[in-house]
C-alpha cells in the first residue's frame, strides 16, 4: 500500500519558485486502484517521481509498503513497480536481454528470471518477439515488453504515470487489461491520467488534484453526490472553480 | 554499494554499446582499418611522388660570363648530367624560374684572389618552395663540388704536390645511440600526443551516449526506477567509459606499431635490430589508467550534465582542445619534467610517457604525477558522483544559458552576462592600448591605463544605466575604527600573499627579467616616491576599486556573500593578465571583496588596496636601508618562520574587524 503525508516539492525557477507538490495527503491500499487526476502540470508526474525516488520531497513524506522514501530509497523501489510514457526501452537490446538485465538489478535470481518471462511471455503473448531487438518492435510489441519489464521482480506496489497516453485503443486495451489483472492479484495501483473517460472506467478512487494541491478525494459515487451532478468532466471542474473561490475568501 | 550490480551494469553498457555501430567504427574499425591504409596508401604515394620528382627531366639554364676552359669544364659535367637539360639564356625572357620555364639558373663569373689564383664564381639561383628546384640546387652544389676537386688537383699537379696534401682530417660518423633510442626519439614526441588525444576521443563518443543519451532515449528513468543505487549505476557507466578509452588506446598502438613496420620497410629501412621497449610500453599502457580514469570522470559528469547528446558533444569540446594542447608539449624540444610541469595535468603525462619511452625518468616526479592525478581522480569521482544525484542537475530542463538571454535585461546592468562582456572588454583594452601606453612611457601610461580604460569606463557605464551611483559604489561613512584595524591588517595579509608568491616562485620559478621589470614598477627611476607613490597606490586603490568592489562585485551579490567575493576576486586576479601573480593578486582581491561586503562602504578596499601597494613602493625603495626589514625581507634569505606570527596577527585582527562590523547589514544594490 501507498501512503502520502504532506509530501511538497518545490522547483526553483528563474525568478519565482513553483510548488509542483503541495502538501498532499493520500493513501492507496491493496487490491484497490487509486487514479490520481489532473490536466497536464498539475503535479501527478513529480508526485509518482516522488514515490518512485527518483525526486526527493523537499519536506512531507511517504511510505510504499512501510518504507519510508526519504530513509529507505532502497526498499521502495524494490517493491515498486514503475510504467509510464517516459520509461523508454534499450533499443540495441533484444526484448529477453531487457528483461533479465532488470530482473538482475532488482536482486531476482537467474532461474527464478528466466521462469518469470515465460510466465509472462505467456501471459502477455510475447513468445514471438522475445530474441528480436526491442528496436524492431512495433509500439504494441514495445508496450508489452515495458509491462514486462516493469513486474520482473512481481512488486506489490503498481505506479502508472499516464501509461496509456499516445496508444492507440488496441494497446491502450492491453495496459488497462493489465491494471486490472495487478488488481485481482491483490496489487495495490496507482494509476495517472488526465483523461475522464479512462478514470470513471477503472478507478476505485479518485483523487482530483490541481496546481498540486488536492481538490477532491473518494469514489466516483461519492463524488457525484458531493456536487450533485454526474459527468466527471463536468465534476472535475465544479471542484476547480470551488477551489478558486476558496482561494479567494482566504484574502 | 553492490559490486555485483555495478557489474551487471557494466556488462549491459559494453554490451549495448557493442551494437552500436557509432561505438564499433570509432572505437575498433577506425584503428583497425584506417591506420594501415593511411600509412599503405601515404608511403607508397610518397614513394611513387620522389620517383616522379627524380625521373624528371630538369631545364636549367647557364649564363656563362667567363667563357674560358674552366667554366667549360663546369658546363660539360652539367651537360653530361642525364637529369639536366641546358638552355641558353636569352636578355630580356623574364623571370625565368617564377614562370616555372627553368628550374635554377646557373651564372658563372670569376675574380682573382690575393695570391693571383682564379676564383670561379656560380651563383645559383633557385626556388626553395619547390621540391624540384630545391632538388636540382643539391645535384648543381655536387656538380660544382666535383668540378672544384678537378680544378684543384690540376693546379697541385701543375706546382706538383700530391693531392694527397688535400686529407688532413677525416670524418668517420659513429652513431651511438642504440636503434631503439633513435627509434625512441622519433616516437617519444608524438606518441604521448596520439595516445592522450585517443583515450579522450575514444571516451568521449562513450561517455555521452551513457547518461546524456539515456535522456534522449527516454531510458534514464526507466533505469533510475529500478533498484540499482545511483552510484551503482555511476559506477557501472563510468568503468564503460574508463574500459572503451583504454580498448581505443590499445587497438590504436597495435595497429599503429605494424603500420608504422610496414611504412619503414616499404621506405628500405628495416625495423630488424630495432626493438621496440615493450616492457615501457607495458608501463606506459598501466599509466593511461590514472588519467584514463581523471578523464572518464570528467566526461560521465559532463554527460551528466548535458540535456542530449549534441550537447555533450559540444562541451566536450573545450574538454579535447585544452587537452590537445596540453599534450602537445611532448612535442616541443627541450621541455623536460620538473617539479611544477609534474603538477599540471595531462602536460605532467604527456612528459612523463616521453621519459619513459626514452628510458630515462626519474623516479620522483614519476611519484608525483602519479599522486597528483590520483587526488585529482577521487575529487573527479566524487564530482560525478554527486552530480547524478543532484536531481536539479539529472533533470535539468530549462534554457539557462541560450544566446537569448545576451539581449535580455536591458535595463539591468548588474547580470553576469553583462558583466562578464564588460570585463572582457576592459581587459582586451589593458592588453592592446595600456601595454602599448606603459611601452611608451611608463609613469605617463599607467595613469592613462587607471583613468581611461579602467576608471572612466565603469562610471559612463553606471551613468548611462541611470544608476545611483553613490547607492551602488557604496559610498557609505563607516566607523573610523576600521581604518586603524585594516592598516593594521596590512602587514600580515602582505606577508601571508608574499609566501605564497615564494612558494609559487619555488614551483615555477620567475624568469630573472620578469623580477626586473617587477622591481622596475616599484621603484621606477626617476619618479619621485610622492609621484609613484600617486601612480602605484592611490590611482589603482580608486580606480580599480571602484570597479571592482564599486561596479562587478554587485552582478554576483544575489548568489551569495563567498560566490561574490570569489568570483570578483578571480576576475580581479585575471585583469592583471600576468600568470605569475594571478594567485597572490585573486587572494589580495577576495580580501578587498571580504572587507568591502563586511563594512559596506568602497572607502574600506580603497583604503586598504592604497595601503597595500603603498608597502611595496616604500618596501622596495627604501627597505635595504632599514636594518630589520632589510633583515627579515630584503635579503635574499626568505624567512619562512614569518608566516606564524603573521597568521595569528591575522585571526586576532579578524575578530576584532569582524566584531566592529557585525551590525552591519549589506544593502542590496541592483
Amino acid at each position: 500500500m501507498i501512503e502520502v503525508k504532506n509530501l511538497t516539492k518545490i522547483f526553483n525557477q528563474k525568478d519565482s519558485t513553483l510548488y509542483a507538490v503541495d502538501n498532499l495527503s493520500f493513501t492507496a491500499n491493496k487490491g484497490e486502484i487509486v487514479v490520481l487526476l489532473g490536466v497536464n502540470g498539475a503535479g501527478k508526474t513529480t508526485t509518482m517521481r516522488m514515490l518512485s525516488t527518483v525526486l526527493k520531497p523537499n519536506s512531507g513524506s511517504a511510505t510504499v509498503e512501510g518504507f519510508d522514501i526519504n530513509l529507505n530509497p532502497q526498499r521502495v523501489r524494490v517493491n515498486l513497480g514503475f510504467l509510464s510514457g517516459d520509461t523508454g526501452l534499450y533499443a540495441r537490446l533484444t526484448a529477453r536481454e531487457v528483461i533479465t538485465y532488470f530482473g538482475e538489478l532488482y536482486d531476482v535470481s537467474k532461474p527464478k528470471i528466466k521462469e518469470r518471462i515465460n510466465e509472462m511471455a505467456d501471459l502477455l503473448d510475447m513468445h514471438d518477439f522475445l530474441d528480436k531487438k526491442v528496436d524492431l518492435l512495433s509500439t504494441g510489441m514495445k508496450q508489452k515488453v515495458s509491462i514486462a519489464r516493469s513486474i520482473v521482480h512481481d512488486p506489490p506496489v503498481m505506479i502508472f504515470d499516464e501509461p496509456t497516453a499516445g496508444l492507440d485503443i488496441l494497446t491502450a486495451k492491453n495496459i488497462v487489461d493489465f491494471i486490472h489483472q495487478c488488481k485481482n492479484e491483490g496489487k495495490c495501483v496507482l494509476f495517472s491520467t488526465h483523461i475522464m473517460r479512462e478514470a470513471e472506467r477503472i478507478a476505485d478512487k479518485i483523487v482530483m488534484i490541481h496546481e498540486g494541491k488536492i481538490l477532491a478525494e473518494g469514489t466516483l459515487t461519492e463524488m457525484r453526490e458531493k456536487s450533485n451532478l454526474q459527468d466527471l468532466d463536468d465534476i472535475f471542474i465544479h471542484f476547480v472553480n470551488n477551489s478558486k473561490v476558496e482561494a479567494n475568501d482566504e484574502f | 554499494m553492490n559490486f555485483k550490480k555495478v557489474f551487471t551494469i557494466y556488462k549491459k553498457e559494453l554490451l549495448d554499446l557493442m551494437r552500436d555501430r557509432r561505438t564499433v567504427i570509432t572505437a575498433v574499425v577506425v584503428p583497425l582499418i584506417m591506420y594501415p591504409l593511411m600509412m599503405i596508401g601515404v608511403s607508397s604515394l610518397m614513394m611513387r611522388q620522389e620517383k616522379k620528382l627524380d625521373d624528371q627531366i630538369a631545364t636549367i639554364c647557364v649564363i656563362d660570363n667567363v667563357q674560358d676552359k674552366n667554366s667549360a669544364k663546369i658546363i660539360q659535367q652539367l651537360e653530361n648530367f642525364d637529369k639536366f637539360q641546358l638552355m641558353p639564356y636569352v636578355a630580356g625572357s623574364g623571370n625565368l624560374i617564377e614562370d616555372n620555364i627553368v628550374k635554377a639558373i646557373i651564372t658563372i663569373s670569376d675574380s682573382i684572389n690575393t695570391s693571383n689564383y682564379q676564383i670561379i664564381k656560380a651563383l645559383i639561383s633557385y626556388n626553395a618552395a619547390d621540391e624540384k628546384s630545391e632538388k636540382v640546387y643539391r645535384q648543381l652544389k655536387n656538380k660544382l663540388d666535383t668540378v672544384e676537386q678537378i680544378l684543384v688537383s690540376e693546379r697541385l699537379q701543375k706546382i706538383q704536390i700530391d693531392t694527397d696534401i688535400l686529407n688532413a682530417v677525416e670524418i668517420i660518423q659513429e652513431n651511438i645511440a642504440p636503434p631503439e633510442q633513435m627509434f625512441g626519439l622519433l616516437v617519444s614526441k608524438m606518441l604521448p600526443y596520439m595516445l592522450i588525444l585517443l583515450m579522450i576521443s575514444g571516451g568521449a563518443v562513450v561517455a555521452s551516449d551513457l547518461i546524456a543519451g539515456e535522456k534522449e532515449r527516454k531510458t534514464l528513468e526507466t533505469i533510475l526506477v529500478s533498484a540499482a543505487h545511483r552510484n551503482e549505476l555511476v559506477f557501472g557507466k563510468y568503468l564503460t567509459v574508463i574500459t572503451i578509452s583504454l580498448i581505443t588506446v590499445c587497438l590504436n598502438l597495435v595497429s599503429l606499431y605494424f603500420s608504422l613496420h610496414h611504412l619503414l620497410s616499404q621506405v628500405g629501412m628495416d625495423m630488424v635490430g630495432i626493438q621496440l621497449p615493450i616492457g615501457n610500453f607495458a608501463l606506459i599502457l598501466l599509466l593511461m589508467l590514472p588519467l584514463a580514469t581523471l578523464f572518464s570522470a570528467i566526461l560521465i559528469s559532463i554527460s551528466t550534465y548535458s540535456r542530449n547528446i549534441k550537447e555533450a558533444q559540444s562541451l566536450q569540446m573545450p574538454l579535447m582542445f585544452a587537452s590537445m594542447m596540453a599534450a602537445m608539449i611532448s612535442m616541443f624540444p627541450a621541455i623536460e619534467l620538473n617539479l611544477g610541469m609534474a603538477l599540471i595535468p595531462v602536460v605532467n603525462f604527456a612528459l612523463l610517457f616521453k621519459e619513459i619511452i626514452m628510458g630515462n625518468f626519474q623516479l620522483n616526479y614519476f611519484l608525483i604525477v602519479l599522486g597528483s592525478t590520483l587526488l585529482l581522480d577521487v575529487i573527479a569521482i566524487y564530482f560525478s558522483v554527486k552530480l547524478f544525484n543532484n536531481e536539479s542537475i539529472l533533470f535539468r530542463t530549462t534554457e539557462e544559458k541560450s544566446l537569448k538571454f545576451w539581449g535580455k535585461n536591458k535595463k539591468n546592468i548588474f547580470n553576469p552576462q553583462f558583466i562578464m562582456l564588460f570585463f572582457i572588454a576592459i581587459s582586451l583594452a589593458l592588453f592592446y592600448l595600456g601595454g602599448k601606453w606603459q611601452a611608451a612611457d611608463l609613469p605617463e601610461g599607467l595613469i592613462r591605463t587607471q583613468l581611461f580604460i579602467i576608471l572612466l569606463p565603469t562610471i559612463f557605464v553606471l551613468r548611462i544605466s541611470k544608476s545611483d551611483i553613490k547607492k551602488v559604489l557604496r559610498f557609505n561613512p563607516t566607523n573610523p575604527l576600521n581604518f586603524g584595524v585594516v592598516l593594521l591588517l596590512s602587514i600580515p595579509v602582505m606577508i601571508i600573499v608574499g609566501t605564497i608568491s615564494q612558494l609559487i616562485n619555488i614551483i615555477f620559478p620567475f624568469p630573472e627579467s620578469y623580477l626586473e621589470m617587477m622591481k622596475n614598477l616599484v621603484q621606477m627611476n626617476g619618479v619621485s616616491t610622492w609621484k609613484l607613490l600617486f601612480i602605484i597606490a592611490v590611482l589603482p586603490g580608486v580606480c580599480e576599486e571602484i570597479m571592482f568592489r564599486g561596479f562587478i562585485i554587485n552582478a554576483f551579490t544575489k548568489k551569495g556573500f563567498w560566490y561574490a567575493i570569489i568570483v570578483t576576486g578571480v576576475l580581479f586576479g585575471i585583469m592583471h593578465l600576468d600568470p605569475f601573480r594571478l594567485i597572490p593578486v585573486t587572494i589580495l582581491g577576495i580580501w578587498m571583496g571580504y572587507l568591502l561586503l563586511k563594512t559596506n562602504t568602497i572607502l574600506i578596499p580603497i583604503f586598504a588596496h592604497f595601503i597595500n601597494n603603498a608597502l611595496a613602493i616604500l618596501l622596495g625603495k627604501y627597505g635595504e636601508s632599514i636594518p630589520i626589514i632589510n633583515k627579515l625581507i630584503v635579503e635574499q634569505e626568505f624567512s619562512w618562520w614569518l608566516i606564524i606570527p603573521a597568521i595569528l596577527a591575522f585571526v586576532w585582527l579578524l575578530k576584532i574587524f569582524d566584531k566592529i562590523n557585525k551590525n552591519n547589514t549589506l544593502s542590496e544594490v541592483a
